[in-house]
């Protein structure tokens, strides 16, 4: 489990610095994508996630769900293109789930890829992590999870 | 001096137009389409719900048709609310770090500061309270919200130039009979205009100056008036293809059952307490609490104050509001106890839950 100014960032997973999202590859080939433990402290306590319905094709840096957070709204964009095979149900009752267990029960969606090896190229894992979500959090002066 | 902001008005427009608006800007800033804006606009009569609300859990659907209300989805969230001619809009898209902080409650909350010191230059002294309103005198007079894309942001706020409690209360799901009156006196004592406060309501042109003034100082920068580029208006047809559509319109769709008024009441030595609560069965959360009856309270506002602290959340946290509340109230008298309002709440919605 890597850690940079205090927000976790386990290290078996790939991730969009930029869009602040994390997918893990499951064995059947499908993505479980959710949000960083970064973008939950930027955002603060979730009360709403509203996602796109499963059976959708999104492309790559799409929104593949908006989540509410005070009165701030955004969207969870997906780290590569693919079909939106399930989505997390459990969190339209409690989107704080999110929040408490941003990389296990808070997942958000599970995309199947319609291109991985052609478009993970520019996601960062493994020992690139830590410098990437480094430099993300000092160019956004951020203090810290 | 930093390079100026660009101030544009949209003018009166329809609920999809206004939203299509929105979603065009937010995407423009994000593309580097368009520098740091300020939009002002205003609305023909629509009830707007949350990004995350459903249209039927929110609204009088029936009566929006039959007085031709438009009903629309805002891209932020937050709550249901109603929008006429007599409400003036304003937005700023902004890159994400023009204000120099990524927090987004810090942000949010520079924006509603300068706002606020906008509407002072009006003639009353308004205040930000957190999370996100702008009240004079403990009475609402610009609810906000924001949306983010990308590196882009947009924050939005609401200037009741005039404003009237009953159509907005028409529109909204709110409890029926005994509770209805309470209902409204407890609104129209939360909300304000200016007509209200000034006796009458300034000249739009007046209110912008006052807003885009205080924005300037806030941030340090000038406003200077472009036109929107070409690209930007391609988006906005794109935008409201999508957003004047059933689909958008509908996005989220929940029944009216999971989101029941509940009212409850009991008599005590003090009184008749009577409540209604908007109830969230699904996320268990209070939406909203109303309280009538004829127990005596003083000052009269302590009612409205405590209803106040009593939205969006759970059972149990708002038995903790209520005693903090009433503990930390510099109330003259109230003939209710902390249990008795707590066991009379607890009852109503434990009534509720037992129905799933």
């Amino acid at each position: 489990m890597a850690n940079v100014n205090g927000c976790e960032l386990p290290d078996d997973l790939y991730y969009n610095v930029e869009d602040n999202v994390w997918a893990r590859r499951e064995t059947d080939g499908t993505l479980v994508v959710g949000m960083t433990s970064y973008a939950c402290s930027l955002s603060g306590q979730i009360v709403a996630f509203t996602p796109k319905k499963a059976g959708k094709v999104v492309e790559r840096g799409r929104s593949l769900s908006t989540v509410e957070s005070g009165k701030w709204v955004g969207p969870v964009k997906a780290p590569v293109g693919g079909e939106i095979v399930a989505v997390n149900e459990v969190l339209f009752d409690d989107p704080g789930i999110i929040n408490a267990d941003p990389y296990g029960e808070g997942w958000l969606i599970r995309l199947k890829p319609g291109d991985w090896e052609g478009e993970s190229g520019n996601l960062v894992s493994g020992g690139d992590i830590v410098p990437a979500f480094e430099a993300k959090m000092n160019e956004d002066g951020f203090g810290g999870c | 001096m930093a390079e100026p902001w660009n101030v544009v008005d949209t003018g009166l427009l329809g609920a999809a137009e206004n939203m299509a608006w929105d979603r065009a800007l937010l995407e423009a800033r994000e593309a580097g389409e368009i520098g740091n804006t300020l939009r002002f606009l205003r609305f023909k009569p629509c009830a707007l719900v949350g990004c995350h609300q459903s249209l039927e859990q929110e609204l009088d659907l029936d009566y929006c048709a039959a007085q031709g209300i438009q009903v629309q989805r805002r891209i932020t969230g937050g709550g249901a609310i109603c929008f006429d001619p007599g409400q003036l809009g304003w937005e700023l898209f902004l890159s994400r770090n023009a204000l120099g902080t990524p927090d987004m409650g810090e942000i949010a909350r520079r924006v509603c500061e300068a706002a606020a010191a906008g509407i002072r230059r009006l003639g009353v002294d308004a205040r930000f309270r957190p999370r996100n309103d702008i009240e004079v005198g403990g009475r609402k007079i610009s609810g906000t919200g924001g949306s983010f894309e990308g590196r882009a942001l947009m924050y939005q706020g609401t200037l009741l130039l005039d404003f009237e409690v009953e159509q907005m209360l028409r529109v909204l799901r709110i409890p029926a009979e005994k509770l209805r009156d309470k209902a409204i006196a407890s609104a129209r004592e939360r909300v304000a205009s200016l007509k209200e406060l000034l006796g009458e309501a300034p000249p739009v042109e007046e209110a912008k100056a006052a807003l885009t003034g205080a924005f300037g100082q806030a941030f340090g920068v000038a406003f200077a008036s472009a036109a929107l580029p070409e690209t930007v208006v391609g988006r906005y047809r794109e935008a409201l293809k999508e957003i004047d559509c059933p689909e958008w319109v509908n996005l989220v769709q929940k029944p009216v059952s999971d989101a029941p008024l509940l009212e409850g009441v009991a008599k005590f030595p003090g009184g008749l307490l009577r409540l209604a609560a908007a109830y969230d069965r699904r996320t268990r959360h209070l939406k909203q609490v109303w309280f009538a009856g004829d127990f005596f309270a003083s000052p009269a506002r302590l009612v409205n104050d405590l209803e106040a602290r009593l939205k969006n959340i759970t059972l149990a946290e708002a038995e903790v509001a209520i005693r903090q509340f009433l503990s930390g109230y510099p109330a003259d008298a109230l003939s209710l106890s902390a249990d008795e309002v707590i066991g009379v709440l607890r009852r109503t919605v434990g009534e509720a839950d037992g129905l799933l």
